[in-house]
């Protein structure tokens, strides 16, 4: 991993978000009722998360689906690493190394609006309705509950439980429409240290990417240039893929989807697939775009309605 | 219209509206050319693929709400004698009133509710009668196809049924979840949690 070329990377990225603030500017009407609290809140969360150490034990549940994992977060001389290691199921590590705290990703600077609320923008205010109550204790900490609800039908709701010393996001619910909980992840145990856990038994470690425009996996690569027509408000493009790579992915701060494509040269019926798990959505749609037989695939933490429009918008670079 | 009347019909659209949503629309629908509007407008806005014309979406649904309304205030007014009867009889025909715009509503979204159910391709695997959900593949004259899973490996490019575009969708996101799970760790406020959701993560 190159610095330089990272650094070029999150510059890049300073800009993308500039122009799409100022393109949302007009709304800022919206968010007169923003609870600036609540911003100001999650705000915190979010340096929090790349700027404290801790590790602890946190669960991910989506139905009858219960999975444990170790994780730990180290800051040393400007850069952090991270470590998640599975306690249950497959047993694998995921590990993220020297990752400078200066650079900060699209998703982050969607919530961390401090100078910009003087500014009458809202950012994600324009999105999200807030309210701030007393939260109940989580892994022994006394938290602060932030309830997010959606403004519009494209996004889920959250309901957010932060750390009230440090602001660590210690349990967070992902919130249907029709208010059922989908997922819900939280801390069980929580130490503010700089002591690595010990290792445990692990059969497979993966390097987490740090995606950049040079080095963007393809997983998936398309033939010819393409776009996404359509995207719901406030969502912005998490990096620079290449417009030849099968990938691209948005976030609004909290929500995150990608859109997958893959051309084909043989026959296909058009037709769509969807699974979902927990506040994750699958879907794939098979379509023939200007003779060309494609299957495209949303993934992310959206209802249905959104994988489905996003899915309906692509279409080749003219 | 408000914001909480655009969630509570996109919460029909996606299955999930509850009974007092459902009480609140249709409150709202019997007077509010906006909210019917807006209904067609969400159904329009996910049947985007522009070749195909959708049926269903001149139905309008305010004739029968209204109706349905009328009857119910007009007990309303009506002199009482046995006032705890009239209250059970009415609160039934509330329910029925709901229920009768339900099934009204949904069916013009049917498409749209078919695949929000959990299993939504498995029960049925005969030749579709009605438009399928993105009303594509009986629009095209094609017929479902039991997919054999026994004697080809996996029907990757040909999905000749739902199900074989359900399962199409598992395999994608064995596929793809890892490579979604990098970008949301770098850009959601959960360090590398996203990556739990993915099936079987690879070195």
């Amino acid at each position: 991993m190159l610095l330089g070329s990272l650094k070029h990377f999150c510059h890049f990225h300073v800009v993308t978000l500039l122009s799409l603030l100022a393109a949302t500017g007009a709304m800022a009407a919206v968010c007169s009722d923003t609870d600036a609290a609540a911003l100001e809140w999650l705000d915190k969360m979010s340096r929090s998360m790349r700027q404290v150490n801790y590790q602890g034990v946190v669960t991910l549940q989506r139905g009858d689906e219960l999975q444990v994992m170790q994780v730990s977060h180290l800051v040393d001389h400007g850069s952090s690493s991270e470590r998640l290691t599975q306690l249950t199921g497959q047993g694998a590590q995921v590990e993220r190394g020297a990752h400078p705290l200066d650079c900060i990703h699209p998703g982050d600077q969607l919530l961390r609006l401090g100078t910009l609320l003087q500014e009458d923008r809202c950012g994600i205010a324009e999105q999200y309705r807030f309210s701030v109550v007393d939260g109940e204790r989580v892994a022994g900490r006394k938290a602060v509950r932030i309830n997010l609800e959606p403004r519009d039908m494209y996004r889920f709701g959250y309901a957010m439980s932060l750390d009230r010393e440090t602001g660590l996001l210690l349990k967070s619910q992902t919130i249907s429409h029709g208010h059922k909980t989908l997922e819900t992840t939280q801390f069980a145990h929580i130490s503010y240290t700089d002591n690595v856990p010990a290792g445990s038994d692990v059969d497979v470690i993966h390097e987490a990417q740090h995606s950049h425009p040079d080095s963007a996996p393809a997983n998936a690569a398309a033939t010819r240039s393409w776009t996404v027509g359509w995207v719901p408000r406030g969502f912005a493009a998490t990096d620079t893929s290449p417009r030849l790579n099968g990938r691209r992915t948005y976030t609004d701060g909290l929500a995150v989807f990608s859109v997958f494509l893959e051309d084909t040269d043989l026959e296909i019926r058009p037709g769509e697939g969807l699974v979902r798990q927990g506040g994750t959505t699958t879907y794939t749609r098979g379509m023939v775009l200007g003779g060309q037989p494609v299957l495209v695939t949303v993934i992310g933490e959206v209802p249905v309605n959104t994988a489905r429009m996003v899915a309906d918008s692509v279409g080749w670079m003219q | 219209m408000n914001d909480r009347m655009c969630e509570s019909l996109s919460a029909l659209i996606d299955n999930e509206a509850s009974e007092l949503e459902l009480e609140r629309i249709l409150a709202q629908v019997a007077g509010d050319a906006q909210v019917r509007q807006a209904w067609t407008r969400y159904n329009l806005a996910q049947h985007a693929m522009h070749s195909h014309p959708v049926a269903h979406m001149d139905w309008d649904i305010s004739t029968r709400v209204q109706a349905a309304l009328d009857d119910t205030s007009m007990m309303g007014t009506a002199s009482a004698p046995a006032v705890f009867r009239q209250r059970m009889k009415r609160s039934l025909q509330s329910f029925a009133v709901a229920a009768s715009v339900a099934a009204t509503v949904v069916i013009g979204g049917r498409q749209l509710a078919e695949v929000s159910e959990t299993t939504p391709y498995v029960a049925d695997r005969s030749v579709a009668t009605s438009a399928s959900p993105v009303g594509m593949l009986n629009s095209l004259g094609a017929t479902a196809v039991q997919a054999s899973y026994g004697t080809q490996p996996i029907p990757v490019l040909q999905p000749a049924t739902r199900t074989a575009y359900q399962e199409l969708a598992q395999q994608r996101l064995r596929q793809y979840m890892q490579e979604h799970a990098e970008q949301a760790a770098l850009n959601s406020p959960q360090g590398l949690v996203p990556f739990a959701r993915v099936p079987q993560i690879r070195e």
